[in-house]
């Protein structure tokens, strides 16, 4: 096949979507989080990996009594995927930015989430699907933002998310390509290449359910698959980089 | 209005004209009133599985360059009356065909017929992407290999940016995976990707899997579409696919390896062909 003829390889285009609130009643994730694992427990499957927006306007506590480092790190742990924040005063806002947890806005006003039931314990032998249904937020905020893909990307095909995090829903195939200057999020299987932290951003993670890629990069640094060693292929993993080494943590 | 339905694949040699001559005559032999467009430009070959290299006068380059009326280079079928077929020039360059003039072409034909089939030729260049521009549908032929399927994809993601209906942000090109010259004993031994990966990769639905077959080379070699071979097993997976196409709910066959010894074939009166 002859690569010469490059076809469009991309377009940016504002999106809105539907995301789970996890609205924090309680300030300390010593406590949410125990009381999440048991939920979570009872309906294994349920937002295995989900991306989902922590809605801070029911907290009563002050900015700096809130751990928000430890939450995300809790809630990665509990294989839920946190990607920014909705509600609260600007100090909180800015408190859960300063952790890595962007302020989004949402569209149709302040209130736009509606409830949504956790799966009923009984329903556990057959989880629901991890795509939230009903609430409403959206990415465009202020911040670092997000850009969602909810088809597979196919060879050839290369996806650019400017300034943003790129959250893919469905496989990345082998010569397809992810850039984000953000976080790359591949909720199917990764098999072509992803290239995070495109912007020289060191902190920038990858996480993909199944990990079986072509490449991957954060901030310049690459392996490609020949140099990925004993990295977990084939399992749910997180790319980071700790100094100037790549590591490859099995998630879950 | 006419569907129009290109076959396409990306890589070539993979079964594309095989699979439109096949799936054409199946949706005419079912009274659908068809016409099948060779777009291979330069080779023509479809003229030569449907058996009627000897009638060819004026082809579809002609037609586009007003050399020649639309039904003066149609080829009406002797075998199956409602269908037809427009051959592709052997001696033109491809820079022949313009959007413009298969435009006019697909737009005269969709008068008449139920079904357009566009041969595409491999690649994604020129007559490749001439080929999928005016789709409503696409049969995606992909070979159970690794470089087969990287091209299928390939081609899935051109259907979904550079069909007129993805131009124009219409319903997307509908989607069918016809998986071709399928060996169920080397998929088992693990020589050819299974059928699974296959599906998994492309994620598109799943329209048939046509062994490999002798008969495949037979028929091209008399100009008799395989489908009309009623003892081979490639003839019955294309009639089957056909059928699904048209909204019949068949299981898949031939996926298995043949069990040896006669008590499975009798049981379950399977057939070798
Ligand atoms: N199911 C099959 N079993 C055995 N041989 C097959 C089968 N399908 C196709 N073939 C053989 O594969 C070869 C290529 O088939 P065909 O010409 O249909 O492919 P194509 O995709 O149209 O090729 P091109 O890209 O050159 O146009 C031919 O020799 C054909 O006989
Ligand atoms: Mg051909």
């Amino acid at each position: 096949m002859n690569s010469q003829t490059l076809p469009e390889t991309f377009r940016l285009r504002a999106g809105n979507f539907n995301l789970l609130v996890l609205r924090l009643l309680d300030p300390r994730p010593e406590a949410v989080l125990p009381s999440l694992g048991d939920q979570f427990r009872k309906a294994p499957g349920f937002l295995r990996f989900a991306p989902i927006v922590i809605g801070l306007g029911d907290l009563e506590a002050a900015p700096e009594e809130v751990d928000f480092r430890a939450l995300v790190e809790g809630l990665h742990a509990l294989e839920i995927v946190p990607i920014g924040t909705t509600g609260g005063s600007q100090a909180m806002r800015h408190a859960a930015q300063v952790a890595g947890l962007p302020p989004l806005r949402p569209v149709g006003g302040k209130d736009a989430e509606g409830d949504v039931q956790m799966p009923a314990p009984a329903a556990a032998a057959a989880p629901p699907p991890a795509t939230p249904a009903a609430p409403a937020a959206s990415f465009t905020g202020s911040g670092r933002t997000a850009m969602l893909v909810a088809e597979p990307v196919r060879s050839g095909q290369r996806i650019y998310a400017q300034g943003a995090d790129l959250i893919v829903t469905a496989t990345v195939n082998p010569g397809a390509e992810l850039i984000a200057d953000g976080n790359i999020h591949v909720y199917g299987t990764l098999r072509g290449r992803a290239v995070a932290g495109a912007a020289d951003d060191t902190g920038a993670r990858i996480f993909a359910l199944n990990f079986d890629p072509e490449l991957v990069a954060i901030a310049g640094y690459y392996a490609v698959r020949e140099g990925l060693g004993d990295a977990p292929i084939g399992r749910a993993v997180q790319v980071r980089l700790e100094g100037e080494e790549m590591r490859f943590e099995p998630l879950g | 209005m006419a569907q129009v339905i290109v076959v396409t694949s990306g890589k070539g040699g993979v079964g594309k004209t095989t699979t439109s001559a096949a799936f054409a005559t199946g949706l005419a032999l079912r009274g659908k009133k068809t016409v099948v467009i060779d777009f291979d430009v330069g080779l023509r070959n479809l003229d030569l599985i449907m058996g009627v290299e000897r009638r060819v006068v004026f082809d579809i380059v002609n037609v586009i360059q007003g050399e020649a009326r639309l039904n003066q280079a149609l080829i009406r079928d002797k075998r199956v009356d409602t269908l037809s077929i427009l051959p592709a020039s052997q001696t033109r360059d491809k820079d022949a065909l313009t959007k413009e003039g298969v435009q006019k072409v697909i737009e005269e034909l969709s008068a008449d017929f139920d079904y357009i089939l566009c041969d595409s030729p491999a690649g994604i260049e020129k007559g490749a992407l001439l080929a999928l521009y005016f789709a409503d549908q696409a049969i995606v032929v992909t070979n159970p290999e690794v470089s087969s399927v990287r091209d299928s994809d390939r081609i899935l993601g051109v259907l979904q940016s550079k069909s007129k209906r993805s131009e124009e942000k219409r319903e997307k090109v509908k989607e069918h995976l016809l998986v071709t010259r399928f060996d169920p004993v080397r998929a088992e031994r693990g020589e050819m990707l299974k059928l699974e990966d296959v599906r998994e990769i492309l994620a598109i639905p799943l329209l048939g899997v046509v062994p490999e077959s002798e008969s495949v080379l037979r028929a091209s070699n008399t100009g008799t579409p395989v489908i009309m071979d009623r003892e081979s097993v490639a003839g019955q997976a294309y009639s089957d696919a056909v059928g699904r196409f048209l909204g019949e709910e068949l299981p898949h066959r031939f996926l298995e390896p043949e069990r040896k010894g006669g008590l499975f074939k009798r049981l379950f009166g399977g057939r070798a062909a």
